[in-house]
């Protein structure tokens, strides 16, 4: 099975509301997808949509080119973290995760294995109800993992983790791209992304604003400037100036470059024999980057009824 | 299907591993064992004999091992091996003592199942096996036969200007009645097959006549049966044995006879006035199964306590799921959701089942042991009616459970479901039995509610000779055991289908 | 406690469902009585049935919609986390219940005499079918009769003392639905058990602790004098139950954690 995940023209209104509004992307395996966007964008609603919770006015989602409701041991192609919340407090997480498994058609060793990843060993066999927030985001995490799917779609993950598990999560969330799984990982803040996500689809109002490599979204958001640091800072200006450059001075000993690479500002520097302390190259963080699109395309609008 | 065997363990699994669920269903069954203990426990019958205790006189059983009341004048002879019996019935009227509104004139009426007619019998001993064509007070000409089985014949009355004759034919273990209103073209009412004719058997002519029965509303809702005594006479001429048979007087019996009411001693005894040719006799009492003592199941009287706690269980298997947020996990994992919705059907009316025969098969032998402990009479049944009731009520308690869990995934909120589920089953019976509602409305409650399905408790049916008030307060209902179990199943299904339907169209 | 007041009645009248519960109290209060009385048939012999009661036994029905509506508006929130909400804004724990009590007894009173009024309309357009005439000498239960005014006027009380117990339940149970089928059990099953005893003398005993019967004598305006209790003790009995819970409620609020 080809495991992407195909999203296409979704439409779905709650009365008045416009919840997706022609949402399409597709996701590709073997690298960690974001899906990003403020709340109320209806990320949520497209996860539900994947997976069958929810039934779209118009459009389709396919998991592997299936409709999910379709397949048989669901849990075996695709893992789904919704909301980690939803638990009988009664039972105990093993006995959450044994009845899923027994779902599938799975052994019960299966249970602890996934619970040994997650870490959560040790605490298997108390109440759910007693769980923190963090500990009931490993149990869901080791639900999503324990048919030991192609597709994973995690709604949320960071949500209520400590450092230390947001550190674990962003490797654990890695390992599996890496693995070559798809791996679809919605949060409303792009930071808790960085460094994890390769590829982001970025939406707003019920549809995508930007689906496209992390790599792009930088390049796009960062505007090619370069700064120089030299004590002979009247010198470098009128070298750069003739190379074609747009020179600035900048605080202290500091000249601000566009329009020329900084690969090419160190060249033209050493050629002329210029003396200089450091050149750095702006780059955007992905924050920047999504803060830039969102700022021209996502205006969310609390409240906003139309 | 492996994939359904999938869900149902996994809702097997989810069942189990939810402590309070499990003890619900437990407590379910032990409140109902315990709530029939302390009943049977607490019901005692003691009868004496001036100061010394004797044991209590139990009526006398039929040939199918049923309680049977079995009172009526018989003048007989014997006849050995097959032969005929024929008699002229000129008149038959009777008396109803004391009847309401006010209870104080005594007042000339026969009553409706009064019988005079032919009757052969293995032997004047109550509950014995026998065969009678009679006239009835109102109903006509009846063939009936050990109690439970009975033909109609032609409708009508008698008087001396349209007498009736009647015919009972032996061949055997076969007779036949015959009846004629000249006694020249005979018409043939029936064939009876009592179980038990020994080849010398007793034959002639009877009259009975049982109680007259009124019905009062109770002063707490229900109502209350007053029986009057009655008696009825019969005129016959044209009396002929053929066959084998002694000859000489009759024979005359107060068959169960009971010590004479005031107007036996005052008025007119029972017994035979020959005069020629007519016999004129007087006679009560009545030919039919005893519907006198205690209906086994009267000792599953915790039954609806259990039923509540179980509907409780089984609306939680499924709000509880939504009030958690617990459902969009269960359809991630299973998204064919009528197969998951089958599959929590099973597990919940399976755990019902369970509780409830656990309950039945504990409380109906246990309570009716210490009940004839106690001195109380509890109406025997065969074998496989106290099954029927046992496993019978198991499964209306399986049954309510799967109709409660599709009430829940119909309406999603916990209380909502439980008012809905207890409404159709708990409060007909309350409303037919314990209120003031009219009895009209009471039958139709237990025929078209899903309450219908407690039905199969009955174990004493209602036969078409028996006198009396067959009213569901008294554990009568107004469909066959079967019947009303069906109209549960109808409605259970029913309701699945509509929670079927709605959780495939409603978004988890 | 006016504050409180005021909270546990907005909280009341924006729950979701209430409006549809007591739409239900109503509807299901008249559609059984219209059943009830449709069946009845008398006579001009007469007849055994007590018009007033025919007319008001939909509350029979009607009471279960009062003690979902609440156990759902008011109780509810002691099986989600919302209890905790409420009392972060009036931490007098006991003030709370008090709030709940009286604004729950007020909706159920106002809900509860339409009910009966609907009822006893409903009666008056059903019974004359039945037989029930001036001119049978069962003249139809009306409002400018003594007795009926009574059994009316206490039907209503008999509604409020049940959502009393409902609301006492929930608090006691903290689950909605377990409090539902524990009320409906306490409501329900009496009055069947009563008539599955075979002696007179613990039929009376069981009739004098069951909440439901007790408190519906107060309808009856015929043979009076065969009830165990009269009407006002009946129903004060009802109301040692209400009591007899809401008391332990309280303290387990008070004592609890949340």
């Amino acid at each position: 099975m080809e495991a992407t995940i195909e999203v296409a023209g979704l439409r779905k209104r709650y009365g008045r509301t416009v919840a997706l509004d022609g949402m399409s992307f597709t996701v590709t395996p073997g690298r960690v997808t974001g899906f990003v966007g403020p709340n109320g964008a209806g990320k949520s609603t497209t996860m539900r949509t994947i997976v069958g919770l929810d039934a779209p006015d118009a459009g389709h989602a396919l998991v592997g080119g299936r409709v999910y409701r379709s397949l048989r041991r669901p849990l075996t192609h695709v893992g789904a973290l919704l909301d980690a919340a939803a638990l009988s407090p009664g039972r105990t997480g093993r006995n959450h995760l044994l009845w899923l498994a027994h779902s599938q058609g799975l052994p019960g060793h299966r249970v602890d294995e996934v619970l040994d990843e997650v870490g959560l060993s040790s605490a298997a066999r108390r109440r759910a109800g007693g769980y923190s927030l963090g500990m009931r985001q490993r149990l869901g995490i080791a639900a999503a993992l324990l048919g030991d799917p192609p597709v994973l779609l995690l709604d949320e993950p960071f949500n209520g983790l400590d450092p230390e598990g947001i550190v674990w999560i962003r490797g654990l969330l890695r390992t599996l791209a890496a693995d070559g799984r798809t791996v679809l990982v919605s949060s409303h803040l792009m930071s808790e992304l960085e460094d994890t996500a390769e590829h982001l689809v970025v939406v707003g109002r019920g549809r995508v604003v930007t689906d496209a490599g992390v790599a792009e979204l930088v390049a796009a958001a960062s505007d090619g400037r370069v700064t120089l640091r030299t004590a002979a800072r009247a010198e470098a200006m009128s070298v750069l100036a003739r190379a074609g450059a747009t020179v600035a001075t900048g605080a202290r000993d500091t000249v601000t470059v566009t329009g020329l690479p900084a690969d090419r500002v160190v060249a033209l520097l050493t050629e002329h024999t210029v003396p200089f302390a450091e050149v750095a190259a702006h780059r955007a963080s992905l924050s920047e980057a999504y803060m830039e699109l969102t700022r021209d395309a996502v205006e969310f609008r609390p409240g906003e009824a139309r | 299907m492996r994939e359904f065997g999938y869900l149902l363990r996994a809702e097997w699994t989810k069942f189990r591993t939810l402590r309070g669920q499990l003890v619900a269903a437990t407590a379910a069954a032990v409140l109902v064992v315990l709530l029939g203990a302390v009943f049977a426990a607490g019901n005692h019958s003691s009868c004496s004999e001036g100061p010394k205790e004797v044991a209590c006189p139990t009526p006398p059983l039929g040939p199918g091992g049923e309680a049977v009341a079995d009172t009526f004048y018989f003048v007989h002879r014997t006849l050995s091996g097959d032969g005929t019996v024929t008699a002229r019935l000129t008149s038959l009227t009777g008396v109803i003592t004391y009847p309401p509104p006010n209870h104080d004139t005594i007042v000339p009426r026969v009553e409706g199942l009064a019988r005079a007619g032919l009757m052969v019998k293995a032997g004047a001993r109550p509950g014995a096996s026998y065969a009678a064509l009679a006239m009835t007070g109102t109903h006509g000409v009846r063939l009936a036969w050990d109690f439970t089985h009975e033909v109609a014949g032609a409708p009508g009355r008698v008087s001396g200007a349209a007498p009736r004759w009647l015919r009972l034919v032996r061949a055997g273990d076969t007779l036949t009645g015959y009846e004629s209103v000249d006694g020249h073209r005979w018409t043939r009412v029936g064939v009876a097959h009592p179980a038990a004719l020994p080849r010398s058997v007793q034959v002639g002519l009877f009259v009975s006549s049982p109680g007259d029965v009124t019905v009062e509303q109770g002063s707490l809702g229900g109502s209350i049966e007053q029986l009057r005594f009655t008696q009825a006479t019969g005129v016959f001429d044209r009396v002929s044995v053929a066959g084998t048979a002694a000859g000489g007087d009759w024979r005359r019996d107060y068959v169960g006879g009971h010590a004479a009411t005031d107007w036996e001693k005052y008025h007119r005894p029972p017994g035979l006035v020959a005069s020629g040719d007519r016999l004129t006799i007087s006679g009560s009492g009545e030919i039919a199964p005893s519907t006198d003592g205690f209906h086994l199941e009267g000792v599953l009287s915790g039954l609806y306590v259990g039923l509540i706690v179980l509907i409780v269980v089984a609306v939680l298997a499924v709000t509880a799921e939504y009030r958690r947020g617990v459902i969009a996990t269960t359809l991630v994992a299973g998204p064919r959701r009528g197969t998951v919705l089958a599959a929590k059907a099973v597990v919940v009316g399976a755990v019902g089942f369970v509780a409830g025969l656990v309950a039945t098969a504990v409380t109906v032998p246990v309570g009716v042991h210490v009940l004839r402990g106690n001195g109380i009479y509890v109406l025997p049944v065969p074998l496989g009616t106290e099954l029927r009731v046992v496993v019978g009520t198991a499964a209306v308690v399986g049954l309510v459970s799967v109709l409660a869990l599709a009430l829940g995934a119909v309406f999603r909120r916990g209380p909502v479901a439980v008012i809905a589920a207890v409404a159709v089953t708990v409060l007909p019976v309350l409303l037919a039995t314990a209120s003031f509602v009219p009895e009209g409305l009471s039958r139709w409650l237990l025929r078209i509610t899903p309450a219908a399905g407690f039905a199969v408790q009955q174990s004493i049916p209602v036969y078409p000779n028996a006198v009396g008030h067959h009213s569901p307060v008294d554990g009568y209902y107004p469909l066959p055991p079967w019947a009303g179990f069906a109209v549960l199943c109808g409605f259970a299904g029913l309701a699945l289908a509509l929670a079927g339907y709605l959780l495939r169209r409603r978004d988890a | 406690m006016r504050r409180a007041l005021h909270a546990e009645w907005t909280k009341l009248a924006t729950a979701r469902g209430t409006a549809w519960l007591i739409f239900g109290i109503v509807a299901a209060t008249a559609a059984l009585t219209a059943a009830v009385d449709a069946t009845v048939r008398c006579t001009a012999l007469g007849c055994d049935q007590d018009p007033t009661r025919l007319s008001l036994t939909g509350v029979q029905l009607g009471q279960a919609v009062v003690a979902g509506l609440a156990i759902l508006a008011a109780g509810g929130e002691f099986g989600t986390g919302m209890i905790r909400t409420t009392l972060l804004a009036v931490p007098r724990r006991t003030t709370v219940l008090a709030a709940k009590a009286t604004v729950v007894a007020g909706l159920t009173a106002a809900a509860g005499t339409v009910a009966v009024l609907a009822s006893l309309l409903v009666a008056r357009l059903v019974l004359p079918t039945a037989g029930f005439t001036a001119a049978h000498g069962h003249p139809l239960p009306s409002l400018t009769a003594g007795g009926t005014v009574r059994a009316a006027g206490g039907a209503v009380l008999y509604l409020v003392l049940v959502a009393l117990i409902a609301l006492a339940t929930a608090t006691l149970v903290r689950d909605s639905a377990v409090a539902t089928g524990a009320v409906l059990a306490l409501l329900y099953v009496p009055p069947v058990a009563v008539f599955l005893v075979s002696d007179p003398d613990w039929q009376t005993w069981l009739w004098r602790f069951s909440p439901m019967d007790t408190g519906l004598a107060i309808l009856s305006t015929t043979h009076l004098a065969d009830l165990p209790l009269t009407g006002w003790a009946g129903l004060a009995v009802t109301a040692g139950w209400a009591v007899a819970l809401l008391l332990p409620a309280a303290a387990l609020l008070a004592h609890r954690d949340p």
